[in-house]
């Protein structure tokens, strides 16, 4: 009784969330864009492609492009959680609906949890449905049927958790913009640290590494730690290719950047619900 | 039903509330007069739990200000209202209405009867982009008369009206005091409050001067005006 009283406010406040941001022109506009580019992608599914002078089969052509697909949709849908979150607290404020909601007997949890889940599930849907629709391509027009992907996407919806609470504690701090681009550098960073550590495991590159023996490689450096907690974000779209690719998990360090994402969320949620309970409400 | 216990909010160096004291009884419609600056309006956000003091208690009807159930009977109308541009005034009083959980025949009652009151018939559908300012305000003190609350805090609520608007806003208010409803009204317009409330406290600079009932603040052949300009100015 007292926890589905507790609940009525923040479902009427995810209602609102993403009742009002689906109003907008810009999501609308957003995400017709988004739908016509993965819909232009099933063209490349088409091409005949080479590798070494061989031709790829068409159920490679088709798992290796759904995968690039899947990376392209979700990083995407990550910058668009970013934009939509950045805005959320200013528009609240300057549309009076952030005093309206909080003179009435809802606590300042209530209205967090609302907002943070109504834009989780606003971007989660947004995701899935430009993924569905890649899968859709797969299995009406090329009859390769991979239910996997979708679980991918639902798996990668933990980063666009991660992107929503980190953006809305910093829009707290800091202006939206810089909210924004202090979440897209962290996610920069992330991919590119994880691009690099990702080269240097492969084989062409560590034969060049023997081959120069330089400097021998020490064991732990503070670059090594700062590279192993920083937010997984390409860590954990990895993994959920994996599922898409039917790779085995390869213990702990499969599944490290799904931990390491979802303690972030955790550590990020408890500091937003701490400095929203501190605001101002102006 | 309010009630303030030496509450100080200081802002830096600042202080906007200075060891304030006061009460306000059940049905008492009380006026909270002060100039530009003087820490009326932190006082009311501190009343709504929007403002944390930097000591001193709150309480409404009995519950600290802090905990949200304490606000479960009130009206609030904000100085210089705001509404999503993108609702009709019906849509945004309708989310007010569900917002206090009234059941939805409930909230489509109370919203035509709210509508009536407020004498925004014909233009309740329309977007609140094309709403003028007193119209927006109109429609914020429906949202506040929303569920039938036993307190209303209005901040500044003729900011924007015309003076068919005041008027009916004092016969609103005298109304609803008329049915024992607590009113605690930020106001500037002191002949309006002269009329209405039955007791009134000044405060300036955050410190509060008196706190009174209105007939014992003025003495007969003196105005509230001139009691008030003789307080602040010292």
């Amino acid at each position: 009784m007292e926890t589905s009283k507790a609940l009525a406010p923040i479902k009427k406040i995810i209602k609102y969330t993403l009742v009002d941001e689906m109003r907008q022109k810009s999501f609308v506009v957003m995400f017709v864009i988004c739908a016509i580019c993965v819909f232009l992608i099933r063209g490349c599914y088409q091409g005949n492609y080479m590798v070494n002078g061989q031709a790829l089969d068409a159920a490679t052509i088709v798992r290796t492009l759904s995968k690039v697909t899947f990376h392209i949709i979700a990083a995407g849908v990550m910058v668009i959680a970013a934009l939509l979150s950045m805005r959320i607290f200013r528009n609240d404020r300057n549309e009076g609906m952030q005093s309206c909601i909080l003179s009435k007997p809802i606590a300042r949890w209530q209205y967090i949890t609302g907002k943070v889940i109504g834009l989780w599930v606003l971007s989660v849907l947004f995701m899935f449905i430009l993924h569905s629709i890649v899968f859709l391509i797969t299995s009406i027009n090329l009859k390769v049927f991979m239910p996997e992907y979708l679980v991918a996407s639902l798996l990668c919806s933990i980063n666009l958790l991660f992107v929503i609470v980190a953006v809305l504690l910093l829009s707290l701090q800091m202006s939206d913009i810089v909210a924004f681009l202090c979440v897209l550098g962290v996610g920069i960073v992330g991919f590119v640290a994880d691009g690099i550590a990702a080269a240097s495991h492969s084989q062409m590159v560590q034969s060049m590494v023997q081959q120069s023996a330089a400097s021998p490689q020490s064991e732990l450096t503070w670059w090594k730690i700062v590279y192993y907690f920083w937010p997984k974000l390409l860590g954990v779209q990895q993994l959920a290719s994996t599922l898409i690719e039917r790779e085995a998990f390869h213990g702990f360090g499969s599944i490290y950047p799904l931990i390491n994402i979802l303690l972030y969320c955790l550590i990020l949620g408890a500091l937003l619900f701490k400095r929203f309970g501190n605001e101002d409400i102006v | 039903m309010i009630e303030l216990k030496n509450v100080t909010k200081r802002y830096e160096s600042l202080t906007a509330v200075d060891d304030v004291s006061f009460s306000v009884k059940s049905g008492e419609c009380f006026a909270l007069l002060g100039p530009n600056g003087a820490g009326k309006t932190t006082i009311v956000k501190m009343l709504l739990d929007f403002i944390r003091p930097t000591s001193g208690d709150l309480s409404l009807n009995g519950i600290p200000s802090t905990q949200a159930e304490c606000r479960q009977s009130i009206g609030y109308l904000a100085e210089n209202h705001h509404i999503p541009a993108n609702l009709s005034g019906w849509q945004y009083l309708l989310r007010c209405a569900e917002l206090l959980d009234l059941s939805p025949p409930e909230a489509m009652e109370q919203c035509r009867r709210i509508v009536e009151t407020i004498g925004m018939q014909g233009r309740e559908h329309a977007k609140t982009g094309t709403y003028s300012k007193g119209m927006v305000q109109r429609f914020g003190l429906g949202a506040a008369l929303m569920g039938d609350p036993k307190l209303l805090i209005l901040d500044e609520p003729t900011g924007g009206l015309d003076p068919i608007g005041i008027r009916e806003l004092r016969l609103l208010l005298e109304s609803l005091k008329g049915q024992g409803m607590t009113i605690f009204l930020n106001s500037h317009l002191l002949s309006e409050v002269e009329k209405i409330c039955d007791t009134a406290a000044i405060i300036n600079r955050g410190r509060l001067l008196v706190k009174d009932a209105i007939s014992d603040i003025v003495k007969e052949g003196d105005t509230l005006e001139a009691v008030f300009v003789r307080l602040v100015k010292g």
